[in-house]
């Protein structure tokens, strides 16, 4: 910068202190739009609607199946080595998510650990969505070569051999018998019951208040000293950007920030694999899946299933996968389905540029933002955190 | 007079002449149709694509490839049959001596086509999308064969593709020249050129027929579609029904048509989240449609098809969430 575009500056600076010293005493325009308020509202954790019934798991609700669901969740012994649980890959610290680009437990396994947090509330399990209840969703992994590994008779061998969990099954769900002399359906019958009651588990694990939420708490209260203290001015600055031309909340809406729904967003293939087809795979396979909404483990007896009855199909749902929620977002990394991008800022330059899809159709538009811009939106995005102790689980 | 329509569909008929015109740089079974590489098995098409997503990020490729490393090759079938045909895909070193000009004559003469194969995918169905990811170790002149046997005849079809690795290909000149092709045509359009060569009529009409081809034909009774929805407007993500109310323009309500409903964001290239369907006839010209949801704030259009005994048509809802 030459020395007269300094003196500029300089000027302009002093000008600057001028106008907001006078500014001060005048009323200020409201620092958000009515409409600005009411969508910051609907991301608001206090407008997450209640616990949706989960009518296809009868101890969705229960305490005592929670509390028996966070051991098993817990329980090393449901493997084929004895070394990995639930929590090998979803940690606690890391706001369940392992830290990984892909899940490795007995293997590598072929996406990113998605969070909990929050999943009770979509009817779609897995990037792909190819389950489609949390308790159907907590048997795969125990059967699956790369994870636990184990098989559906050896974990319901295992609570079985146990007096504590076998006493606790029979309190919840009557008698269980020898797994080695149960008919297939029987056998099937326990171990959905044992995902049901991991899904009873998961249920509890509740998003819980960030900044972000304390700020609009600030905002609708209309106090602005608050609102000046939670948040500087990148993060708020971010948040504009995030509920207006960022296009963020296109897809990353209400109060868990994700519409439970899948998009093709242009994300290269992780080295070695062939682009990941996504939901296009995983609608098929949950219309399959042996544990469905439409299967006679579902404990709804009015077989009322219109996730399954209004499920898209079809080209489109090539390279489509869910949106996660963005809560907890700087503890969850790295991100996309292969755990392709591993930063924040990486993901943002991914969605201002929004190039051409390998596969399918970017829905994407790029966005055209500044480096600037998508600093403050990194910086707005790490107020979507809340800490560890609030998350209410102890494990 | 010409109206901007007749314009309009004058340039999407040159655009089409351009892009189904052939095989400007046709050789084995990819050509490049405008910007669009297409791969021939036989009658069957898909579009073809390369990617070197390691070293060249989301650059696509159709042919040639820069660089001997990672290489997704990617098929968007263009035909249905394809998603229900057992393909297999195979890599061999350019051993014809035939270079660009090889053909599937050349690679039966192959004596032992194992020694040359670099890459081989036995066959299998792939119901949505064809891919595979092959790590090039060496620079050179190659050939893929896929192909493709139809589950009923049992023929088998072939499509043989020879590429070069570690060349920059000639990337997009027809597309270029099928650019200059359009605004050529268009200059000859618009400065009267053709007329004077063809005649007045002849020109605007040869652009009316065309167009019309081109564009959704209805002979169908004007129709009015409403909706009601029990808690007012639609809320984001969730689930809900409708109430469809169909009447022509004079008021009479339609009962006893067939409904179809699809819908989704023009802006986004995407459909509804979910395949809602019409349930029940609720009698008044009513129709019950179930599973509507909408996952996006935005701007939508639901698409209301509907057939009757006088014929069938189409209505938009437009509706901004």
């Amino acid at each position: 910068m030459s020395f007269g575009l300094l003196k500029i500056a300089a000027a302009l600076a002093a000008l600057g202190l001028f106008v907001s010293a006078c500014d001060r005493g005048a009323s200020r325009a409201p620092e958000w739009t009515e409409a600005e308020v009411t969508t910051l509202k609907s991301l608001w954790l206090e407008s997450l609607p209640d616990l949706p019934d989960d009518p296809s798991n009868a101890v969705a609700n229960n305490a005592i199946a929670a509390e028996f669901g966070r051991k098993l969740f817990l329980d090393a012994r449901l493997s084929a080595n004895g070394g990995v649980s639930c929590s090998t890959c979803h940690q606690v610290a890391r706001r369940f998510t392992d830290g990984l680009r892909k899940a490795r437990a007995l293997g590598l396994s072929d996406r990113n650990t998605p969070s909990i947090v929050g999943s009770q509330y979509s009817p779609w399990q897995y990037w792909d969505g190819r389950r489609d209840s949390q308790w159907a969703q907590a048997l795969a992994p125990l059967e699956n070569a790369h994870e636990h590994g184990t098989s559906r008779a050896q974990v319901v061998d295992t609570v079985f051999g146990d007096t504590d969990y076998r006493m606790t099954y029979e309190a919840l769900f009557g008698p269980l018998q020898n797994p080695a002399g149960s008919s297939n359906v029987e056998l099937n019958i326990a171990f959905a019951n044992i995902g049901k009651s991991i899904a009873a588990f998961e249920r509890t694990i509740m998003p819980t208040t960030s900044r972000f939420d304390e700020y609009v708490a600030a905002l609708v209260r209309g106090n602005a000293d608050a609102q000046r203290e939670i948040l500087n001015a990148d993060e708020k600055a971010g948040l504009r950007l995030f509920i207006s031309k960022a296009n963020c909340t296109q897809c990353h809406n209400g109060p868990l920030l994700t519409n439970h729904e899948f998009h093709n967003t242009g994300v290269l293939n992780f080295p070695g694999d062939v682009p990941d087809k996504a939901r296009a795979g995983g609608v098929r396979e949950v219309f399959g899946s042996e544990f469905n909404c439409r299967s006679i483990y579902s404990d709804d007896s009015a077989g009322h299933c219109p996730e399954l009855d209004f499920a898209r199909t079809g080209i489109e749902l090539i390279g489509a996968t869910k949106t996660p929620s963005l809560r907890n977002l700087e503890h969850t990394a790295p991100f996309m389905h292969k755990g392709q991008l591993p930063s924040i800022a990486d993901v943002l330059d991914h969605y201002n540029k929004a190039p051409d899809a390998m596969i399918g159709h970017n829905e994407a538009e790029p966005l055209g933002l500044n480096t600037a811009e998508l600093q403050q939106l990194e910086a707005f995005l790490t107020t979507l955190t809340a800490p560890v102790s609030e998350l209410g689980v102890e494990l | 007079m010409i109206s901007r329509r007749a314009v309009l569909y004058c340039q999407l008929i040159s655009l089409f002449t351009v892009l189904f015109s052939g095989d400007v740089s046709a050789h084995g079974g990819v050509v490049e149709e405008d910007d669009l590489c297409v791969i021939k098995v036989n009658y069957l098409r898909a579009h073809f694509k390369v990617y070197q997503p390691g070293a060249l990020g989301h650059e696509q490729y159709c042919e040639d490839l820069p660089m001997a490393t990672e290489s997704v090759f990617v098929m968007e079938y263009l035909h249905d049959s394809l998603s229900e045909m057992p393909i297999d895909f195979r890599i061999i070193r350019d051993v014809t001596g035939k270079g660009r000009f090889a053909r599937m004559e050349d690679i039966d003469l192959i004596d032992d086509i194992d020694s040359a194969t670099v890459f081989y995918r036995a066959p299998v169905v792939e119901p949505d999308i064809y891919l595979v990811n092959y790590q090039f170790t060496e620079e050179g002149d190659f050939i893929g064969i896929v192909s493709a046997r139809h589950p009923d005849t049992g023929k088998v079809y072939a499509a043989v593709f020879p590429f070069e690795v570690g060349f920059t290909g000639l990337g997009y000149w027809p597309f270029f020249i099928g650019m200059l092709m359009l605004i050529q045509f268009q200059y000859l359009f618009m400065s009267g050129r053709l007329k004077r060569w063809f005649g007045k009529e002849v020109a605007v009409a040869a652009c009316f027929v065309l167009g019309l081809l081109l564009s959704p034909v209805s002979f169908a009774e004007n129709l009015v579609v409403t909706y009601t929805t029990s808690d007012g407007d639609p809320e984001i993500n969730k689930m809900h029904d409708w109430i469809v109310h169909i009447e022509n323009d004079d008021g009479l309500e339609i009962e006893d048509a067939i409904v179809d409903v699809e819908g989704g964001m023009p802006e986004h290239n995407h459909g509804l989240p979910t395949k809602p369907l019409i349930t029940a006839e609720l009698g008044g010209g009513d129709y019950k449609l179930e599973g509507m949801r909408f996952h996006m704030s935005g701007y939508w259009e639901i698409i209301v098809s509907i057939t009757t005994d006088n014929g069938s048509s189409k209505v938009t809802i437009p509706l901004q969430l």
